[in-house]
């Protein structure tokens, strides 16, 4: 039932995106939810805590039952749920096999994406190096190259001809490159996938608000 | 089958071990496997390249599916061979929602884990400090002690996600058996030792336990101190 499950989340998060993605095409609008500010350092607030001991969003809850890590969260609902909404693993070997292996690439894209855009919020100053700055951005450009590869034969979803995991999964972190100034021109197959999947209804629902009326960031682009 | 599988893999790698830890709970021994070598630069051969672009080991194959994410490969494993072998993933809700929060901690345990015993590989000289590597010992620790408290919440004898052996224990008892390889003290670290010795017997774990740290049974002592 929506309204066992509680979501704290913060605008922009890629992790807290995919909950409310998977959420919503499992019909399981109405579920509890609060918006919570990084910047006001609520991510360490009680109640996350009492809810995620690592102090970081999401913090979900199904029933009493946590499930902090985005994707364990968004596995669960695909189990529980399997009969409502859009059937996000499909029972056929091949086309999970492939939803599985992309589904898990993701955390190497999300990975290349971060030590780019946070290089100078994770590293310390008298740390940071031009060579690793460089080397950062050339792997990360590899990895969107291998997604672009991807996308070549793409119907407008990751794997195959429908919506699914994988599509949960990736969509959020493909949607924050190019709000950080990513080039469509450079990545089109990209662009395509980002933009085809803006207006599918659990997407628009959950799109982060803080970026409805913000100016797109230039970071990526030269990427 | 598993004559229908290949793995190719390596000594000592957490994701390779997890795969083989599943192969073995499925009864799928007797898969196609190669060896490779990481100090002669095989996970970058042509033989890897053609079915794992990234040039990463494991490459999984299943007749025509290719799945080189450790993760996707056990998910896999346990959703085509449901009804053979261990049961991986528990019906119970509670179990199984603790199996899948463990299983993607796992994926943070080897993060920080690797950000330790790697640092050398994957930072080039020029680029290294003390005072990052001390930083990123002091968040292994942290994290360390995150899982000592899960295992001490659950009791003695206790797999990661309750009563049962789960995927969770198939993804992460790789990593714990590489924190214990680098020299964590067990002493320091009771509720992991204790769960390190429980794994460490099972059949799975023992026909997979990596070929050079049974030739050369002591490790290193990178952890001792931490």
């Amino acid at each position: 039932m929506a309204t066992d499950i509680t979501l704290l989340w913060a605008s922009g998060s890629h992790a807290c995106w995919r909950v409310m993605i998977a959420l919503e095409e499992k019909n399981l609008q109405g579920y509890n939810q609060k918006q919570l500010y990084f910047e006001k350092g609520e991510h360490k607030s009680k109640e996350v805590l009492e809810i995620n001991p690592r102090g970081q969003l999401p913090a979900f809850k199904c029933g009493d039952l946590p499930l902090n890590e985005s994707c364990a969260a968004c596995f669960h609902l695909e189990c529980k749920y399997k009969s409502q909404g859009t059937k996000l693993i499909p029972d056929c070997e091949e086309g999970r096999a492939l939803i599985l292996q992309r589904v898990f690439e993701v955390n190497a894209l999300a990975e290349k994406s971060s030590s780019v855009l946070y290089y100078n919020w994770r590293v310390p100053e008298g740390e940071r190096h031009d060579s690793a700055v460089k080397r950062n951005k050339e792997a990360l450009t590899a990895e969107l190259k291998l997604w672009e590869g991807y996308l070549q034969a793409s119907s407008g979803f990751i794997v195959g001809k429908n919506f699914s995991l994988a599509d949960v999964i990736v969509y959020p972190a493909v949607a924050y490159l190019f709000q950080n100034g990513l080039s469509e021109q450079r990545y089109p197959k990209l662009a395509e996938y980002y933009k085809g999947l803006m207006n599918r209804p659990s997407i628009k629902a959950s799109w982060p608000p803080t970026w409805k009326n913000a100016p797109k960031q230039e970071t990526l682009k030269d990427i | 089958m598993a004559k229908d599988m290949t793995l190719l893999w390596v000594t000592g790698s957490p994701p390779c071990w997890r795969v083989m830890i599943a192969l073995e709970e499925k009864n799928l021994q007797g898969y196609n496997q190669k060896l490779l070598s990481f100090d002669k630069m095989e996970h970058k051969s042509q033989q890897v390249l053609d079915i794992n672009p990234r040039g990463q080991i494991p490459t999984f194959k299943h007749g025509d599916n290719v799945i080189n994410e450790s993760y996707a490969a056990c998910f896999y494993l346990e959703s085509q061979f449901k009804s053979q072998g261990t049961k991986l993933i528990p019906d119970g809700p509670a179990e199984q929602a603790l199996m899948y929060q463990r299983m993607f901690e796992g994926l943070t345990l080897y993060e920080k884990l690797s950000a330790v015993v790697f640092y050398e590989w994957s930072v080039p000289e020029g680029e290294r400090h003390e005072s990052a590597l001390k930083r990123n010992k002091e968040a292994l620790v942290t994290e360390l002690k995150l899982w000592e408290g899960y295992l001490q919440k659950l009791g003695s004898g206790s797999y990661l996600a309750g009563p049962s052996f789960t995927l969770a224990d198939v993804v992460v008892f790789p990593t714990v058996g590489m924190v214990f390889r680098f020299g964590l003290s067990p002493e320091r670290y009771p509720k992991l030792g204790e769960y390190h010795n429980l794994l460490k017997e099972r059949p799975s774990v023992k026909a997979s336990w990596p070929p050079h740290w049974l030739e050369n049974p002591k490790g290193q002592d990178t952890l001792k101190d931490i």
